[in-house]
């Protein structure tokens, strides 16, 4: 391939062709990602879209009947849906919200120049911890330390923050707390990472020329560290709101959606394989994909402008 | 301009205090996960609780490492994860150097729609896409877990290479291309052997994600000798009974390989995230 | 190039040789959950067993975890991939067979002139055999005998004295509870075992003559429920019911923090392994004063059926035929702990433990009661059931409104 596009570059003849090929390039590259996604992504969502207009699918002996948008209006107005719409908002919201504050925190911490370096190479290695463990096995271990006799009731017992043994998982009022809790310990070890990973990239002449202008710390902190680390933060949260949303195994796996904590995919998930409502489930699917659809287009045009 | 040396000491003093209590907030439920997978079952229910007890025993340990069937799942495990990195990596390179140095008709869709294949709730689309690995005949193959994974981690390896390429002078590929270097050779001989990190980055990310995933792993095989670490920490789940310590003992082995590959490439994985995301 | 050409010509020669000799041998796939469940190595030789008196006939196992079967096989038979055997619950034969994905047993039985009156049991939809149920597990009470005896009591057998056994073993202060009642939404059912149940044990139904809902208006399922709030109102129900599963129940029984359960009889095995010193009996569910009839005894299968795809029924009716048998079916409930499908097979156990006789004679008192089996969506009619019961037990909703509301979300599901 090497020595064809040199021999080209050597005949001016072959210019014409030389563009060309330049303009084909680009797609040359992208086909093998393209052709796996198109196959195994398209094929599938187009199906479950199909699946979203038709009654009577999967698991039901009569045919299929074309229903339209049928299926959207009765699980949009269903109040069910709307009580796990306002949990997800909430569940991912705080979990954002949260996996940024400790993110950042723990970056700033572990960026501290007053770390030698296997100190900071130590912690850091603590600090993702909680990335390291499948779903299931979050799931399950938050189950123990959250058991009304779990460890968790025992040290908060005997240190006197509470009262009385608390039903983490299981109280009306505690359980979605507790589960985006759970949510917030597995996901921010992500943000971190990125964090840490975008400190070391802001130059230090911009933070000597702060302390020259007698900047404080919090000065220095919300003019330049903030700033700077802006496009990384617009970023992460966004794709960070598009995988809470799609979090199942840990809420199914801790409280299976009961006690008030129930989210659209753990909702989804109980009209497929619960219901057997196959067309419910691919329409509140195609629900779920238009509101991260829509998230994911804040996503591009952020990304565009941090290339500009 | 750094104060006085009484102010650094209250200053590193707190930095500890905030550092241990950051350590426990991450590690301690790790810590009482390994200190549960010593226990007898019967032990990891007791209270008042405690971090070691009489029960204290390798056992789960000697019975997960000695069933062939355990070590097979770790066997596909690694085959499985080390296949997607490597795969995942070349793909999203060769992606990520198209949007980083190419201007295109359909770049911005692509682009939108690249990142878009990720909105999709993956159990949503469990039956349509059994249908089609059933269909393409690569049902019950690593094959069919390799592509799945691609899928799953491709669209954020792409935006991390873009953004690592993006980084790197483009004089430096012109200055090859007007020396006569086709752009195959400036992407693999000069631009990849730089970009290091944000590979390693990629590669990490991808690898985690391939060792831990259960769902797809599950439905896409159906003979145990094709199955990973996950899906035999559910087989512990019994009906009635769950094997606990087991259980917890698989998950602390299935975590190492995660936590040793972290520890030997955290420099260059960190370095690799930075780029992807600040401009450069 | 003439090497590559002989050496493929070989590989081609062998594949084909091989093919016909595979092709003598039928291969049956067999997907279940019991495998795992099973001490190593001893399902594989039961049907080691069958192969061996089947010549030609291998089966080859498929096995996956318990919790995630159902949707497996449910996918499974939406893509046309599902095994020739599959083992079923009872929870989802209907949909299944809503699906049409189960062969007619019914037919299978016919054309092999097989005579069913050894099976014990039988799940019929639309008057077909679907399912027959191969190893039961019923759910008597479990007491803690030391706990019992250091409180001075016996082994309840009415609600009253359970309620006031609950009341008299419960001491908060020791983390100490009578009772313990899992009412999980991931795994509702406790709804069936730890709910209904009790409910069956007077007797009673929550469906009517016609196989419908029958929960308003129900004089028993309504005495049942508020006798049920009575337990949780007096502090007696161990704390966390709400998101407790059944291996949780069985957590806190053996680290005896709960003196009374409703349980398995598939746990005997692990409780003694779990706490060897546990000094525990089984006693017939309590009925309500005054309720001398048989009572329903809840109880969990494990079923077996044919795919309605696989090409061949008659083998797949042989492996059937072979595991209900008095022969296989005494091994397999042997090594499982359960009672057996076939009336007339012994498994040993029922001579050589104590308990385990106790257990049959509850057994034979009663009768076996599980009205969720074969309804559709069973599991989603004890969530939908689970949901309000919580609010009711909270005290968040009156008992009329309760089943009022667990009535409209079953005519929901079963119109």
């Amino acid at each position: 391939m090497a020595t064809a596009t040199q021999s080209q570059v050597v005949e001016p003849a072959n210019i014409g062709w030389e563009q060309r090929k330049r303009k084909l390039l680009p797609y040359g590259y992208l086909s093998p990602t393209l052709l796996l996604l198109a196959t195994l992504t398209v094929v599938p969502i187009v199906t479950v879209f199909l699946y979203s207009l038709f009654d009577n699918v999967i698991v039901n002996p009569n045919p299929p009947e074309f229903v339209g948008l049928e299926n959207y209006i009765k699980a949009l107005s269903h109040r069910k849906f709307r009580a796990a719409l306002s949990n997800t908002m909430y569940f991912a919201t705080a979990s954002v919200v949260a996996h940024f504050v400790i993110g950042l925190s723990f970056a700033l911490l572990l960026n501290s120049r007053l770390l030698a370096a296997n100190v900071k190479a130590l912690f850091r290695v603590i600090y993702i911890l909680p990335w390291v463990f499948t779903a299931s096995i979050i799931a399950i271990l938050w189950r123990l330390l959250l058991n009304p006799h779990g460890v968790v009731n025992f040290v908060l017992l005997e240190v006197g923050l509470v009262p009385e043994l608390l039903e983490w998982l299981s109280d009306r009022d505690l359980a979605i707390h507790a589960v985006t809790f759970i949510n917030i310990w597995s996901g921010y070890p992500f943000y971190l990472v990125s964090f840490l990973a975008g400190l070391q990239g802001i130059p230090d002449d911009l933070y000597e020329a702060g302390h020259v202008d007698g900047a404080n710390s919090w000065q220095l902190f919300r003019f330049i560290t903030l700033p700077q680390l802006r496009p990384i933060i617009i970023s992460l949260a966004l794709l960070d709101f598009i995988w809470t949303l799609h979090q199942f195994t840990l809420v199914w796996m801790t409280t299976g959606g009961g006690s008030n904590s129930e989210v659209l995919s753990t909702y989804t998930y109980k009209a497929a394989f619960s219901s057997y409502e196959f067309s419910e489930a691919s329409t509140l699917a195609m629900v779920i994909l238009a509101m991260c659809t829509f998230f994911g287009i804040f996503y591009v045009r952020s990304q565009r402008m941090t290339d500009e | 301009m750094i104060g006085s040396r009484r102010q650094i000491l209250v200053r590193k003093t707190l930095l500890w205090i905030a550092l241990i209590l950051g350590a426990c907030f991450a590690g301690l439920p790790v810590l009482w996960m390994v200190s549960s997978s010593f226990k007898s079952n019967l032990k990891i229910f007791a209270y008042p609780p405690a971090l070691i007890d009489e029960s204290f025993s390798f056992e789960a340990y000697q019975a997960v490492l000695g069933d062939p069937g355990q070590l097979r799942f770790f066997f596909n495990s690694y085959l499985v994860a080390i296949l997607v990195t490597i795969c995942t990596v070349v793909t999203s390179i060769m992606a990520g150097y198209a949007f980083s140095r190419y201007d295109f008709r359909f770049k911005k869709i692509l682009n939108l729609v690249i990142i878009g294949v990720q909105s999709v709730p993956p159990i949503t689309l469990m039956i349509p896409y059994f249908g089609l690995i059933v269909w393409l005949k690569i049902y019950n193959t690593y094959t069919a877990l390799v592509l799945t994974y691609m899928v799953f981690t491709l669209s954020y390896a792409i935006i991390m290479m873009t953004g690592y390429f993006n980084t790197l002078p483009r004089d430096l590929d012109e200055a090859v291309m007007i020396d006569g270097g086709g752009s195959f050779v400036t992407l693999w001989r000069i631009l990849v052997p730089i970009s290091l990190p944000g590979i390693v980055a990629v590669g990490v990310y991808t690898f985690m994600l391939a060792w831990n995933e259960f769902l797809f792993a599950l439905t896409l095989t159906r003979t145990n000798d094709m199955r990973t670490v996950p899906i035999g920490i559910h087989l512990l789940m019994g009906q009635h009974s769950f094997e606990w310590n087991q259980m917890l003992a698989l998950s602390v082995l299935g975590s190492l390989p995660v936590l040793i590959l972290f520890l030997l490439f955290q420099r260059y994985f960190i370095a690799g995230m930075s780029a992807g995301s600040v401009k450069g | 190039m003439k090497r590559y050409m002989f050496a493929l010509l070989m590989i081609l020669l062998l594949a084909f040789s091989a093919g016909i000799a595979a092709s003598q041998d039928i291969t049956l796939e067999f997907q279940q959950w019991w495998e795992p469940e099973l001490p190593e190595g001893s399902f594989r030789a039961i049907l080691d067993e069958f192969e061996a008196a089947n010549p030609g006939i291998k089966v080859e196992t498929i096995s996956g975890p318990y919790l995630t079967t159902k949707d497996q096989i449910i996918a499974s038979a939406a893509t046309g991939t599902m095994a020739d055997v599959v083992g079923l619950d009872g929870a989802w034969v209907n949909v299944l067979w809503k699906q049409g994905a189960l062969a007619s047993l019914t037919q299978a039985m016919a054309d092999a002139d097989y005579d069913d009156s050894e099976l014990a049991a039988q799940i019929k939809l639309a008057g077909e055999t679907y399912m027959i149920p191969i190893a039961n597990f019923i759910y008597p009470v479990f007491v803690n005998l030391d706990m019992l005896a250091a409180a001075g009591i016996d082994p309840p057998s009415t609600r009253a004295e359970f309620a006031a056994a609950a009341e008299a073993l419960t001491d908060p202060d020791n983390n100490v509870y009578g009772w313990a009642q899992p009412l999980s939404l991931e795994q509702p059912n406790g709804i069936q075992n730890d709910t209904m149940s009790w409910l069956w044990a007077t007797g009673g139904s929550m469906l009517d003559d016609m196989g419908q809902p029958n929960l308003v208006g129900n004089e028993q399922l309504a005495e049942t429920m508020a006798y049920i709030k009575s337990l949780h109102d007096a502090g007696v129900v161990a704390p966390g019911s709400f998101a407790m599963k059944e291996n949780e129940k069985v957590e806190e029984f053996v680290n005896e923090r709960v003196a009374m359960i409703i349980n398995t009889l598939a746990h005997f095995t692990l409780i003694r392994e779990r706490n060897p010193d546990l000094n525990f009996d089984i006693t017939a569910l309590p009925a309500a004063e005054g309720y001398d009839g048989p009572r329903g005894l809840p109880y969990a299968s494990w079923g077996i059926g044919i795919s309605a795809n696989t090409e061949h029924t008659a083998e797949a009716w042989k492996l059937i035929d072979f595991l209900t048998s008095v022969e296989g079916n005494s091994k397999l409930t042997s090594i499982a702990n359960a009672f057996p499908g076939n009336v007339n097979a012994t498994p040993d156990f029922i001579q050589t433990d104590e308990l385990f006789m106790t257990a049959f004679e509850i057994f034979q008192a009663g009768y076996l009661a599980n009205e969720f089996t074969g309804l559709p969506a069973a599991e989603e009619l004890m969530r939908r059931f689970d949901e309000p019961f919580q609010l009711y037990l909270e005290g968040d909703m009156e008992l009329g409104d309760f089943l009022d509301e667990a009535q409209a979300e079953w005519e929901d599901i079963f119109s």
